[in-house]
């Protein structure tokens, strides 16, 4: 494989300089800036002190923040575990090749290519209290009861967000598909003749062969949920009474307001949960991949 | 996959085809009817879209893309979008195509470590950098300017791309650079006239994603800019409720003009896109 002649020193520093240094720049240098000044009791211009772990100590004692970690939760299991599911269920269907299902499949992923902006200015129209389509559906429909200022409420504000988010399940779906139309016909064909139904092909084949898959796409969604941030900020900015705000909220607030020790506090929890979010997924479900993977 | 299916009739599999139609078009109502609502909605006066919510204008108002385009400054943060995306993609495709040449072609001490350290990056939620990112942003006196965000783009999105350009460049055969080298070619010749046209599919593929982040990218352009000269439009749609106030039809119509060119993209794109995403997932 590898080419000995016509390879030179120089051209391998020459060639990986430029990303090394914007890596070392972008990734190296903040990682250990956030770690190093969630630290410190600072401003950015007084002189630093170093402080321990009490900005994370009063982060976690903080009222709103402790709402935000928990949200935070909310939508890592939303997305982790509901538009997963949602996300495999209809590519179970589509594997199927029911008729349409090129078509269908470009369809749902749509909105993934749309930005996160302008889908959270839609769905801020749709939810409005005085014009929003949802508000003037149920009215019509005789339901006006059920009317509701949907993102002004603390009741429903958090649902409202979390489902204009957990329904676009496209780029899951996309990835679980694939990984679901290269099971072999042949296994199918079999468990037909043994006489099993639909929901059992799809329970005792399909499943167990997207292990894998499933386990890559939960953590990449539990990874999103922790990372949430635009469709919150435009839709309700945390309200109402920081019933749905976030830790990049927070953080991001902290920083508006130069906090510093607090902001890097938050963003080293950040970075921290993510990784225990890794290491704990693939822990548990370490054994069903490798069962998984040695099936296939 | 059965493709031939429904010989024997059995109440499971009833259940499961009026399942399967309502799955799939509940969710096709549910990607499609906002948009249309949205679109429908852009044409109409402000008391239609209070009275009359799921009509057809009586009368279609193209003034409210009159409005919009005058009012939001549309044609900058179009500019500006289109500067920040495409020249943040042609530099993270030329430095990781580079990058990528090298980790799949030489060999050489700390190698593996290095290129899994920057493919780790992929992990790092990027968010919880906002501080850090701020005032080296300062620090580089890129505050508020264009540089500011291509800089962000092409280093964050440094994993992913280094990940894909690897992972194609290993599947180009390597007899045929044997052969160029035998031609006498130099390391720079065989990554120029060899390896990087080759890849061409890798860089249009990688590409299309690093420029879909940078065209939709909030955060950021949200922290590291504050003017209008250098807001992009997904800046830009932050600041139409204020500018629009009360005239929220043409406000529609602005977001209107910013979602079309990224359905564009994906209607030319998506085979590529769409494959892109399954190729990445079945490799793992």
């Amino acid at each position: 494989m590898i080419v000995q002649s016509g390879s030179n020193r120089l051209g391998i520093i020459l060639f990986l300089t430029p990303v090394i240094l914007l890596f070392a720049v972008y990734f190296v240098y903040p990682l250990g800036f956030v770690f190093v000044t969630s630290t410190l009791d600072w401003n950015g211009v007084s002189t630093p002190e170093f402080i321990g772990l009490r900005n994370f100590i009063d982060n976690f004692q903080n009222h709103t923040f402790q709402k935000s970690i928990r949200n935070n939760f909310i939508w890592l299991f939303a997305l982790g575990f509901g538009q997963i599911t949602l996300a495999a269920g209809v590519a179970m269907i589509l594997a199927r090749r029911p008729r349409g299902w090129r078509f269908l499949r470009t369809a749902y992923f749509l909105p993934n290519v749309i930005s996160q902006v302008a889908i959270a200015m839609m769905w801020k129209a749709l939810y409005n209290a005085e014009y929003g389509a949802l508000n003037q559906f149920l009215e019509i429909i005789g339901l006006s009861g059920w009317t509701h200022n949907w993102l002004g409420e603390i009741g429903t504000a958090l649902p409202a967000v979390l489902i204009q988010q957990v329904f676009y399940i496209g780029y899951f779906m996309i990835i679980i598909l694939a990984s679901t139309m290269s099971i072999p016909e042949s296994f199918y064909e079999a468990a037909q003749i043994d006489g099993a139904n639909v929901f059992q092909q799809e329970r005792y084949i399909t499943l167990p062969m997207l292990v894998p898959i499933l386990v890559t796409s939960t953590t990449l969604a539990m990874a999103y949920g922790l990372r949430h941030f635009e469709a919150t900020f435009l839709l309700t900015d945390g309200g109402p009474a920081n019933s749905t705000s976030v830790m990049g909220i927070q953080l991001y607030k902290m920083l508006k307001s130069i906090d510093y020790g607090h902001a890097n506090a938050t963003g080293a929890t950040l970075v921290i949960l993510g990784i225990i979010v890794i290491v704990v997924i693939r822990s548990t479900f370490g054994r069903a991949v490798n069962a998984g993977e040695a099936e296939q | 996959m059965p493709m031939v299916m429904g010989t024997q009739r059995n109440p499971a599999d009833i259940v499961a085809k009026t399942l399967k139609w309502f799955v799939l078009i509940a969710f096709l109502v549910f990607t499609f009817f906002p948009l249309i609502w949205l679109l429908i909605s852009s044409f109409k006066t402000n008391l239609e879209l209070q009275m009359r919510p799921f009509n057809f204008p009586e009368v279609w108002q193209f003034q409210n893309y009159v409005n919009a385009v005058k009012l939001s400054g549309l044609p900058g943060l179009f500019v500006n979008s289109v500067l920040v995306s495409t020249i943040s993609t042609a530099l993270c495709m030329i430095i990781t195509s580079m990058a990528a040449f090298v980790f799949a072609r030489e060999k050489f001490r700390g190698q593996e470590m290095m290129l899994n350290l920057i493919l780790a990056g992929v992990l790092v939620p990027i968010i919880g950098l906002m501080a850090p990112y701020l005032r080296l942003t300062y620090r580089l006196g890129l505050y508020d300017t264009l540089w500011a965000l291509i800089f962000t783009y092409s280093a964050i999105n440094i994993p992913i791309s280094t990940f894909l350009m690897h992972g194609f460049m290993k599947t180009i055969p390597a007899e045929l650079e044997e052969a160029a080298v035998i031609d006498g070619a130099s390391f720079y010749q065989r990554f120029w006239y060899v390896v990087f046209p080759l890849s061409r599919l890798g860089v249009v593929t990688a590409g299309t994603f690093v420029f879909l982040f940078s065209w939709n990218e909030f955060i950021y352009a949200l922290l590291l800019t504050s003017s209008m000269e250098s807001r992009t439009l997904q800046l830009g749609i932050r600041f139409f409720t204020s500018q629009f106030f009360t005239d929220y039809t043409s406000m529609f119509a602005a977001i209107v003009l910013t979602i079309i060119p990224s359905i564009l993209v994906y209607v030319f794109l998506h085979e590529k896109i769409i494959k892109g995403l399954a190729s990445g997932a079945v490799k793992g």
